[in-house]
């Protein structure tokens, strides 16, 4: 028992010391430490709004500052590490492609599988018996891919000037189209040509131009799929209906919108 | 809305694209793309109070050329003849040039357009305007865009006109 009170008297003593020798570093730390919080924060409130707007600035400036610099990086990156790209795409890149083949050959297949049944059914059977040479390999892909019409311009023979049209697609500029197509019409023409001849047909790939050639207009059909000798006939003549009707009413030639209706009317849903 | 073909005729290189270029995208290219015989190009102008739509065909070389076919110049309803200010040899013959254009398109007046002129100096401009042949309606640069939209508009009054 009288030792704890000795040990208390010991630190109370300690405590006074302590007291009495760092008061004054005390109330030196308090001050340092009010006018460090203080300078805070004026800095703060001095560089805070810089920063920002330099950050600002950064953000808008960034990708004309830094755009070419991370580009040239990138193709750099891209380069260097070909393998691991390819790579990393291969996969998906082939998921892709043969998820595209597959439906495709469905698509096909299931056409094709039509077609045939169609042939065997009893109307079809009958109608063999009486038909011509055709082989039946040609007839089901011309089934399948039956020829439809794309794009149709009636277009000034001279001028190349657009002067009706229509289009499945969605042909971005149709004058120039037309004024294109008039070129390569007078090119072709005046290359190749016996003078009074005209350029009839131009085939790209899936595509066929087909042209039919009147006094003052001429009218290009773009079609697409297999042409057979039917399609072309009923082609012509649905041409020809149309020009007679345009030439026995001129006066369409200067309302495209009904001009496009009667291209409309006359070769498409006829179709 | 009127539709009208119109011409741009000159030697190669005179600058015919680059003021087709300027007027339709506001664009300039140093670099020399020789046209393929023709290219077409359209633009709508307002004149008058009336919107034109016009097609511009680009001719690459002069009529004089055999290799240009004559079916480009018909149907036109007005043509530009443009030389290079800086090339002679594109401008000796205005007279005669001009008078076949005019011969297979059928137009009687022709636009007459002296362009580059960002490569000489205006005293020796002014000595150059006094030596030509036949009246120049405008001086072009395509490169500084100075009176390349006028010049189409000039085009467009005399297409309209016809």
């Amino acid at each position: 028992m009288e030792q704890t009170t000795v040990n208390n008297d010991k630190n109370n003593r300690f405590e006074v010391l302590k007291e009495l020798l760092l008061t004054d570093d005390r109330e030196e730390f308090h001050r340092l430490r009010e006018k460090f919080l203080e300078s805070n924060k004026k800095f703060n409130s001095k560089v805070s709004p810089v920063v920002d707007k330099k950050i600002d600035e950064l953000k808008s400036s960034f990708p004309e500052d830094f755009g070419d610099v991370i580009t040239e990086t990138i193709k750099v990156q891209i380069r260097e590490s070909q393998d691991e790209v390819v790579e990393a795409l291969y996969p998906i890149l082939g998921r892709l492609v043969k998820k595209f083949i597959i439906a495709e050959i469905t698509k096909l297949t299931d056409n094709i599988n039509d077609t045939i049944n169609n042939k065997f059914s009893f109307n079809q059977l009958i109608k063999r018996l009486f038909k011509d040479n055709t082989n039946d390999a040609k007839e089901v892909l011309q089934e399948v891919f039956e020829a439809e019409i794309e794009e149709v311009f009636v277009i000034g023979k001279q001028t190349g000037l657009l002067i009706g049209s229509y289009s499945r697609g969605n042909i971005a500029d149709k004058d120039m189209v037309s004024g294109m197509l008039t070129a390569i019409k007078s090119f072709a023409e005046d290359a190749f040509s016996k003078e009074g001849q005209d350029l009839e047909d131009i085939k790209f790939e899936t595509f066929q131009l087909s042209m039919a050639n009147y006094n003052s207009i001429y009218i290009a059909v773009a079609t697409s799929g297999v042409i057979t000798p039917a399609f072309k006939e009923e082609l012509s003549e649905g041409l020809n209906t149309l020009a007679e009707n345009i030439f026995w009413k001129r006066e369409i030639l200067e309302n495209e919108i009904k001009l496009n209706e009667l291209i409309e009317k006359i070769l498409i849903e006829k179709e | 809305m009127i539709a009208k073909k119109v011409l741009l005729v000159g030697s190669f290189g005179v600058g015919k694209t680059s003021l087709v270029r300027r007027f339709v995208l506001n664009e300039f290219s140093e670099d020399y793309i020789s046209t393929i015989g023709v290219r077409v190009s359209s633009k709508v102008v307002e004149l008058d109070e009336n919107e034109i739509k016009l097609m511009i065909w680009d001719v690459a070389g002069t009529s004089k050329d055999e290799k240009v076919p004559k079916a480009y110049f018909l149907g036109a309803s007005a043509a530009m003849y443009v030389f290079d200010l800086s090339r002679e040899e594109t401008y000796i013959n205005l007279s005669e040039d001009l008078e076949a254009i005019k011969q297979l398109s059928g137009l009687e007046n022709i636009v007459v357009v002296g362009n580059k002129k960002d490569l000489l100096s205006e005293e020796a401009l002014q000595e150059l305007k006094s030596t030509f042949a036949v009246p120049v309606n405008l001086i072009t640069s395509a490169k500084e865009n100075a009176n390349v939209e006028d010049a189409f508009l000039l085009l467009s009054k005399q297409a309209l006109s016809k």
